[in-house]
């Protein structure tokens, strides 16, 4: 008598874990993670402990290692800076406020003009970012 | 003659394109997010707790009696000098707090060298707020 087996049916491959992973891991990022604020040159904010919780939103003005300033992300000399903020903070509308994102190692001698020069803005917060733990 | 039909099966959705939507956002997610704990320092505004000034040691009129400052130098090095002496963070936390505690209208004065690093001023800001300093002004010698 001639038995005819069936063909060995490939197992199906379930991708519907793939899919629960993919959706925690996705869930884990977009809570966890914090947008970089798109700096142009690498950052390393100074450590400190005593910082108060820094909330979200304003305009981020960067300084680099070598003095080198970026508006939200856009490389700018500090002069061009300062007049848009100005602007910015007398067009009325919601308060300003700035973040100063300075690198650790950045002298002195470039953070202090920039936030004596913002001084000058009408209504605005400046504030600087710090971090309380080493990365 | 009885036939016998197949079930219908319910309509099939096709989740490849769900995973692909996904995974670009997994992605998406991953590279443009930082996970540094960022913080903050008032220096200008509402919430203000520095004051960076470019008027000099003595400030405007007005302001607290000279008797009542306290200059902190910080040199390029990121140390601390207290009256031409260098000290040490946890020594001018003491110096400071004892001021603090006997003069508590103390304002101390940062004058902090151009060649100084952000970490060091924010180390001494740091210590300044650990021994209980409540008004720290950071000065700024221009020249002239």
């Amino acid at each position: 008598m001639h038995l005819r087996r069936q063909a060995a049916r490939r197992p199906h491959e379930t991708i519907i874990t793939l899919i629960d992973i993919v959706f925690f891991l996705l869930v884990f990022f977009m809570l966890m993670g914090r947008f970089d604020t798109t700096s142009p040159f690498e950052l390393r904010p100074p450590i400190s402990l005593k910082g108060d919780t820094l909330p979200a939103g304003g305009v981020t003005v960067s300084l680099a290692v070598d003095g080198r300033l970026a508006l939200d992300g856009v490389e700018r000399p500090r002069d061009e800076i300062v007049r848009r903020l100005t602007e910015q903070s007398a067009g009325g509308g919601e308060r300003l406020f700035v973040r100063i994102n300075a690198d650790a190692s950045a002298p002195v001698r470039h953070v202090l003009p920039l936030i004596t020069a913002l001084e000058g803005l009408a209504e605005g917060d400046v504030v600087l970012v710090v971090t309380p733990e080493a990365e | 003659m009885r036939l016998n039909r197949k079930k219908r099966l319910g309509m099939m959705i096709s989740v490849t394109p769900l995973v692909d939507v996904m995974l670009i956002l997994l992605i998406f997610f991953m590279v443009t997010s930082t996970y540094l704990n960022l913080d903050m320092i008032p220096l200008i505004g509402g919430a203000r707790q520095t004051d960076v000034t470019s008027e000099g040691p003595d400030g405007p009129p007005g302001e607290a009696p000279e008797s009542a400052n306290l200059m902190v130098r910080l040199g390029a090095d990121g140390r601390p000098y207290v009256s031409g002496r260098a000290v040490d963070f946890a020594a001018l936390t003491g110096i400071v707090s004892i001021r603090v505690a006997t003069q508590p209208a103390t304002q101390v004065l940062i004058l902090p060298s151009g060649a100084a690093t952000t970490q060091a001023l924010v180390s001494l800001m740091d210590a300044l707020s650990d021994a209980g300093a409540q008004n720290v002004r950071v000065v700024r010698l221009e020249v002239q």
